[in-house]
């Protein structure tokens, strides 16, 4: 069963390095995007199983992505990260989990993992303590 | 009635009375004229009548003279008759002149004198001949005859000049009987003219004066009414109310500005300011300035300094914001000066609070950012450590670490930066707009780019002004907060900084114009927006915003004007901040920095 591909937006590079580097400990396959536009454009280009989306991007916020992604297509999972508290509830609406920043890679991969049940990952979540 | 005709009734008044009294003289002059006239033609006529006796008697003598030469022959019997010839002559011609208004009498003297020549020729031809022929009969007879005329004519002569007498005579008491009934009724004709015509005069002029007594009265009641009213605006006015001479002495007080100062309007009066309205600075506790001074000095109406604490009579002490202006009278000149204050005290408190109540929002706001900033380091920091938890691989231990230390720097970074934007100098200093702009730009570039408005700036060269950078900073910081959610997604905001020529404002300095593309604000908005409480942002505001920034940008001695601007690309709202090169703010911030 090949590895589910997770697709990552974030403005900041090192935060999304680091970020990716704990998806595929956990045993997904990640591609990563600097912004909105590319993201998008991978978006449609890969068939992607999830995406980690930051909200506040310049250019083009989590907000609209998301809502650009899900004219592309509706099914996929999207969980939104935001260093906010209170997002506005016509963003959460729109998609599937939402994580606040600084809550931790095991949050992250639960929330992952939830929107992506019985896929692979389960591997890397195996071999947490 | 006015001036103009009330002298002219005095002059009428002057002068009439001594065009009557004139007319009246000469009406008496003439009256005594008349009469004299009358005594004068006595006077003439008796005269008359004596020429004639002596007339008479002297050609009697005549005759009698020619007679006793007739009879003696004796020349010397004839000097009375020469003596007399003479006189004769005189008296003749003296009569002549004196009848000469009486042509019958003329006429009877022409008559006398042409007998008397006749008669004197035919007596002189008898003595010149010898004294034989006097004895002539019939010459005797002839000259016996013309000398009865001679006497005939003298008698009418002086019948004529009796009678005449007679008549001036009887005239005399009729004419005095009527010169008295016309000069009486002359006077009383004239005293009654004069009288009527004062009368309707005085009473011309009473009824004007009159009506001006009662227009006097009434402007003075309405003065007084309106005295009244004014002494009774003043002391039932929420603000206390001083007013003094040029000489600073009180000369009014209301109840309000008794309470405050402790002074009665009894006490008070006449007494100088300086004692009365005892004002010194809140915290150097210097007396103020005199307000009177200034005013005069100034001549115009000019405000006490913040932190202006009133000392009462009692030694209570009122926190105060007065205005003293000056009285001017109708021509212009300075009379006094009117001072209006009022007790501050619970004002300021509640001001302090509110402002404090900002701060905190501003504060919490400024937390929430600064949050932000540090989540995403810690959360690369978190997944880092989850990574570094399993991983064997030297190499890559080694670089994860490296990796969170820069990012625990970053967030280091972040505070220390925070810290020092709002470490704030205890005195003014130089601070360069552009700077401050830039950097209030660079913390809200986040929300700039979630928001997608597009910023235009236009900072041009530095600008430096005097003041304290940490509340210059949330001024423009909040003005900007304001322009960017006015312009909402996708909007445009400009920001421009540019220098005023002294003329502009009050003296050189520099001015922050934001406008955005947004709605623009409501006339209502305009009106409330820098009172506090005021918000367009629903739950989201406080309200106290823009009165805070007020209250900072005042207290540099600038002002925030906002308006529509009506510009084709900026449709929204302007706010031009005016910050003087120099401020007015003193050694001490009304507001604490937020920190």
């Amino acid at each position: 069963m090949p590895k589910s591909l997770i697709l990552c937006i974030d403005d900041e590079p090192l935060g999304l390095q680091i970020r990716k580097a704990v998806l595929e400990r956990a045993g997904y396959r990640v591609v990563t995007a600097m912004d909105g536009p590319t993201g998008l454009s991978i978006f449609a280009r890969e068939s992607v199983d999830a995406v980690v989306l930051d909200y506040a991007m310049p250019t083009m916020s989590g907000a609209d992505v998301a809502l650009e992604m899900r004219r592309i297509r509706r099914n996929v999972p999207i969980l939104l990260l935001s260093a906010y508290v209170n997002l506005p509830p016509e963003v959460t609406g729109m998609v599937d989990l939402t994580i606040l920043k600084g809550d931790g890679p095991e949050v992250l991969l639960a929330k992952v993992r939830e929107l992506l049940p019985g896929e692979s990952g389960q591997a890397a979540v195996e071999r947490q303590p | 009635m006015n001036l103009k005709e009330f002298r002219r009734i005095l002059l009428q008044a002057l002068y009439f009375p001594i065009l009557l009294l004139l007319l009246l003289a000469a009406f008496f002059l003439q009256q005594i004229g008349m009469s004299s006239s009358l005594q004068r033609a006595i006077v003439q006529s008796e005269g008359i009548a004596n020429l004639l006796a002596v007339l008479q008697g002297e050609i009697l003598q005549q005759e009698a003279a020619v007679r006793g030469y007739e009879l003696t022959h004796n020349r010397s019997m004839l000097q009375p008759f020469d003596q007399a010839k003479a006189g004769i002559s005189a008296d003749l011609t003296e009569l002549q002149q004196r009848l000469k208004g009486d042509p019958a009498q003329l006429q009877q003297l022409a008559v006398l004198s042409k007998d008397y020549e006749q008669w004197l020729r035919l007596a002189q031809n008898l003595l010149d001949k010898n004294p034989a022929s006097v004895n002539d009969p019939k010459s005797h007879a002839r000259e016996e005859a013309m000398m009865e005329d001679i006497r005939a004519t003298v008698n009418t002569l002086q019948k004529n000049e009796q009678k005449r007498r007679a008549i001036l005579s009887a005239q005399t008491p009729d004419l005095a009987h009527r010169q008295f009934i016309q000069i009486f009724s002359a006077s009383l004709c004239i005293a009654m003219a004069m009288a009527l015509f004062m009368r309707q005069r005085l009473k011309r002029v009473s009824r004007s004066y009159t009506a001006a007594l009662g227009e006097l009265e009434q402007r003075s009641r309405e003065v007084q009414q309106s005295q009244q009213r004014y002494q009774t605006t003043l002391e039932s006015i929420g603000d206390a109310v001083i007013s003094c001479d040029i000489r600073g002495q009180v000369e009014f007080l209301n109840v309000i500005a008794s309470e405050l100062s402790g002074w009665s309007m009894h006490d008070a009066l006449g007494r100088p300011l300086t004692e009365v309205f005892r004002i010194v600075h809140e915290e150097t506790r210097e007396p103020a300035e005199n307000p009177v001074q200034q005013v005069l000095r100034k001549k115009k109406m000019h405000s006490l300094p913040q932190h202006s604490v009133l000392i009462s009579r009692s030694g209570k002490e009122y926190l105060i914001d007065d205005s003293a202006a000056p009285v001017v009278d109708a021509q212009g000149e300075m009379t006094g000066v009117v001072l209006v204050f009022r007790d501050v005290t619970e004002q300021r408190r509640s001001e302090a609070a509110l402002i404090a109540g900002e701060k905190l929002a501003v504060a919490g706001r400024l937390a929430a950012s600064i949050a932000h900033e540090i989540h995403n380091p810690l959360d690369s920091v978190s997944n880092l450590l989850f990574l570094l938890r399993d991983e064997t691989d030297p190499g890559k231990r080694a670089e994860y670490l490296e990796m969170a230390e820069q990012e625990l720097d970053r967030t280091m970074q972040i505070s220390r930066t925070m810290l020092s934007l709002y470490r704030e100098p205890k005195s003014p200093v130089k601070v360069d707009l552009k700077d401050l702009i830039e950097g209030v730009l660079l913390l809200l570039e986040r929300r700039i780019a979630l928001q997608k408005v597009q910023i235009v700036s236009e900072l041009g060269e530095s600008c430096i002004v005097e003041g304290f950078p940490a509340e210059l900073r949330q001024v423009v910081t909040n003005v900007l907060v304001n322009a960017i959610e006015a312009a909402g997604m996708r909007g445009r905001l400009r920001v421009r900084l540019e220098p005023t020529p002294p003329e502009e404002f009050r003296g050189a300095g520099a001015v922050i114009e934001v406008v955005d593309s947004g709605p623009g604000i409501t006339d209502f908005a305009a009106q409330h927006i820098f009172t506090p409480f005021f918000t367009t942002k629903g739950e989201q505001g406080t309200g106290l915003g823009l009165w805070v920034s007020m209250g900072i940008v005042q207290k540099h001695g600038g002002m925030i004007r906002l308006q529509n601007c009506g510009l084709e690309d900026f449709s929204g709202a302007c706010a031009r901040i005016y910050l003087p090169a120099k401020t007015l703010a003193g050694d001490r911030r009304i507001a604490a920095p937020v920190a």
